[in-house]
């Protein structure tokens, strides 16, 4: 039986949206299936894996476990809205490269979407986390391929000058 | 997963909500990061989601310390606890246990009284309110509120006292009557990361000037159908110098926590397995760093 329809706007990679969801649709499904937003990857589906991380007003969630009901009047951000024209990779996304952290690139979204958020916390409250509090920060993602050393690398050379970068990135 | 969900955005809307559907088939929502995983798997035909992700009432969403007592809305997020500097300080088992549970995107919409509706024996923040004497603050559809201490709220694992015309509103944690603390929380797992407790331990001793336990809490999760308390453990160590311990009394104190268990064989691993590492993580409690 189809159920009734809900109403719900919010911003998403900057952009103000109103449309009618159906109540039991997941955040994720929303982004990928109707938005045709690829980036964010269906994993584990069940909050292990972290490949559909995305980040809800200034946080980074699971959207595999995240009612899409739920970002009304809310900003989210995408891999997709870390691009711009002007600068087609964030610097997150630059560090990911320089330390080769990335392999068949499938849990790569969401790596950089936790690593940017975190960057952006810690720029707000002046600190700069140690190695050690960034793998805790980042225990929500899995990696097959690299062994997480590269990430690591990379993320610890990010967050020890992250830039909050909001005008060009919405977020 | 088909539902329908209703989202009240105030207090009388949710209570209008829970009245209306009092004869039909409903679930609360609260971060959903239990029961999305649940209706996932199976999940009746015609169900309403009273979702409380949109609800907008401070008693609900907040933090507000009082002089007897510190009181945590139903919806604080583990985020948002482990976060807190007031916890920190003054709650460090409840801290810990925040911080230990799940990933960093799962604390964001975790809440406290999701992990205590859930009613799991290895809800961490569960065992850590359990150390801490908390006390459930309960509003039913005519907006009556009743109170009731964790130990009578959990009835089995998944199985609370709560009605289905009620709702969990929030927790209540008496303040420290002194601030010398011996508090934490042991969690061990089969990883590090993202892995529910084989045992865990939740502590909390208060003492004096002269370092005498004069209030004591322990709580153990894993290990039984519900978080236990250990209650005789508690009364043990009050009263007593808590850095001064004997070896002996130690393990006496480790044996009563142990004798509190009741562990089963499950696929995370075996009731010797579990009895043992709970009885030396017990004695860890006591270890000088
Ligand atoms: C990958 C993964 C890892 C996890 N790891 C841990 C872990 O390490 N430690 C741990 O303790 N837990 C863990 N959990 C379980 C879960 O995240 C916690 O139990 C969480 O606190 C549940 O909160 P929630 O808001 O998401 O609850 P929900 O899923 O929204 O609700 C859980 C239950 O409580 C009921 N409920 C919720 N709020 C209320 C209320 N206010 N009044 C009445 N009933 C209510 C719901 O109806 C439901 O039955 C994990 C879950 C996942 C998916």
């Amino acid at each position: 039986m189809d159920k009734k329809q809900v109403p719900i706007s919010f911003t998403i990679n900057g952009k103000k949206m109103t449309r009618q969801v159906n109540p039991s649709l997941l955040l994720i499904h929303l982004i990928r299936d109707e938005l045709k937003l690829k980036g964010t990857k269906p994993g584990c589906m069940e909050g292990e894996c972290g490949a559909c991380t995305v980040i809800v007003d200034g946080r980074a969630v699971n959207s595999c476990l995240y009612l899409a009901v739920n970002i009304d009047g809310k900003q989210v951000n995408t891999i997709e809205g870390l691009s711009t024209v002007e600068r087609p990779l964030h610097p997150v996304q630059h560090k990911i490269l320089e330390h080769g952290a990335v392999q068949c690139g499938f849990c790569t979204p969401g790596f950089v979407l936790s690593i940017k958020a975190i960057g952006d916390e810690c720029v707000e409250q002046g600190i700069v986390p140690s190695r050690k509090e960034i793998a805790k920060e980042l225990e929500g993602h899995l990696c097959r391929c690299t062994g997480y050393v590269k990430i690591l690398d990379a993320a610890e050379d990010y967050l020890a000058h992250p830039i909050l970068q909001n005008s060009s990135d919405h977020g | 997963m088909n539902f329908n969900t209703e989202s009240p955005a105030t207090r009388e809307e949710l209570l209008q909500c829970l009245r209306r559907h009092q004869s039909a088939d409903f679930r609360l929502a609260a971060g959903g990061t239990d029961l999305l995983i649940e209706l996932k798997k199976s999940g009746p035909e015609d169900l309403t989601l009273i979702n409380l992700g949109r609800l907008e009432d401070e008693e609900f969403t907040g933090i507000t310390i009082h002089p007897a007592e510190i009181r945590i809305g139903a919806l604080v997020t583990a985020a948002r606890i482990h976060k807190d500097p007031y916890i920190h300080e003054h709650f460090p088992v409840l801290h810990q246990a925040a911080r230990s549970l799940a990933s960093a995107q799962i604390r964001e919409v975790a809440t406290i009284g999701g992990n205590v509706c859930q009613a799991s024996p290895s809800g961490d923040l569960s065992c850590a309110l359990a150390a801490l004497n908390a006390t459930c603050e309960i509003i039913d559809m005519d907006g009556k509120i009743r109170h009731e201490t964790l130990s009578g709220f959990f009835r089995g694992p998944g199985k609370t006292s709560l009605l289905k015309s009620e709702v969990l509103k929030g927790i209540s944690i008496p303040v420290n009557q002194d601030e010398t603390l011996m508090s934490g929380f042991i969690k061990i797992g089969k990883r590090l990361a993202m892995e529910c407790s084989i045992v865990s331990i939740g502590y909390h001793f208060q003492m004096n000037a002269t370092g005498t336990v004069i209030q004591a809490g322990i709580a153990i999760g894993a290990v039984a159908p519900t978080v236990v308390f250990c209650t005789r453990a508690a009364a043990f160590v009050t009263g007593k110098k808590v850095n001064d311990l004997t070896e002996e009394e130690q393990l006496q104190v480790a044996g009563l926590i142990r004798q509190a268990a009741s562990p089963i064989d499950d696929l995370r691993a075996s009731a010797w397995y579990r009895s043992e590492v709970l009885f030396n993580s017990a004695r860890s409690i006591f270890e000088k760093a």
